[in-house]
């Protein structure tokens, strides 16, 4: 599934919250810092990080970003944590004890469900699966987790 | 206000899934529809986007200068191919255009070489110690030769 594919029918959504079109340096200047976080979540490798960044703003799917019914932010976290899972998937498949998710069974918070389908690239269904809890239990704690970041 | 299905369903964690680009194909025409019906489901994905942006906005850290270059480099790379792309469907003064020379001042030290040099240095330096052991081992024999011959020449003068 391409999680960047345009959604024409709700290209209005956000009149007020669409840039100009934005060179990828301009981009980079203004969402560089939050990319490199997000991909440091999700690959901790510093080296392998910086490569996934600069992979994510001399991506041609940026320039795509111009025309996404999601504001420019949201485009660019969709697109790093793409990169950076795809980049830690090929990682595990050389060598699958490089990277510790560090994940537990019992823990089924809020945050440890949305690590695990953000940072490791998991479905709602895998996680419900890991879990053993349902789908709507995990997009429940995805509402959670944001609202609980927003009133902390 | 919400009505209670569309708080049920902004609850339901549809909307964070949809913007996180987790959601199934279905699931995303579901949201979809929701967006276009209700305005309050609109207005509340704008606050959830700006929400989002603040969380990872928290955990932002600042990336090593050197990135910045290398991502103004590979875009200039890419932005020349396209050039070259448009030049060969362009008339002739977009052709002198793209004919001119861009000034790009690139801050490295390192060079790159073909890998088939590693085995060639390798050779070279194999061979140069072969030669030095060769030459030392020569020498002395020479050296040792000489004087043999001199003291030979010299026992042959005592027995005259």
């Amino acid at each position: 599934m391409n999680e960047l594919e345009r959604t024409s029918n709700n290209a209005e959504l956000h009149p007020s919250t669409k840039p100009s079109q934005l060179s990828s340096l301009e981009v980079y200047d203004k969402y560089g810092a939050m990319a490199y976080g997000i991909i440091l979540q999700i690959v901790p490798q510093p080296h392998l990080a910086q490569e996934i960044l600069v992979n994510v703003f001399s991506s041609p799917q940026l320039q795509s970003c111009n025309s996404y019914p999601f504001t420019f932010a949201v485009c660019v976290i969709k697109l790093a944590r793409s990169k950076a899972v795809e980049a830690k998937r090929k990682i595990m498949s050389m060598s699958p004890i490089a990277i510790d998710s560090g994940f537990h069974h019992e823990d089924q918070s809020p945050q440890q469900i949305f690590n695990l389908a953000f940072c490791e690239g998991y479905t709602p269904d895998e996680v419900a699966e890991k879990l053993n809890i349902s789908k709507s239990e995990v997009l429940k704690a995805f509402h959670d987790f944001f609202k609980s970041s927003r009133n902390s | 206000m919400h009505t209670l299905e569309n708080r049920e369903f902004i609850e339901s964690g549809y909307l964070e899934s949809y913007v996180l680009g987790l959601t199934t194909e279905s699931e995303k025409e579901l949201v979809k529809q929701k967006l276009l019906e209700d305005q309050s489901i609109s207005s509340y994905l704008i606050d959830l986007e700006t929400g989002i942006k603040k969380y990872f906005d928290q955990t932002s850290i600042l990336p090593p200068t050197e990135v910045r270059e290398i991502i103004h480099l590979r875009n200039l790379k890419t932005d020349i191919k396209k050039e070259k792309h448009v030049f060969t469907n362009a008339s002739g003064n977009e052709g002198k255009k793209n004919n001119e020379y861009l000034d790009i001042e690139v801050n490295d030290t390192y060079i790159k070489v073909h890998k088939y040099w590693r085995p060639a240095f390798i050779a070279v330096f194999v061979l140069s110690k072969v030669f030095l052991i060769a030459g030392l081992y020569y020498y002395f024999k020479t050296t040792s030769l000489e004087q043999e011959i001199l003291r030979l020449k010299t026992t042959i003068q005592q027995v005259k």
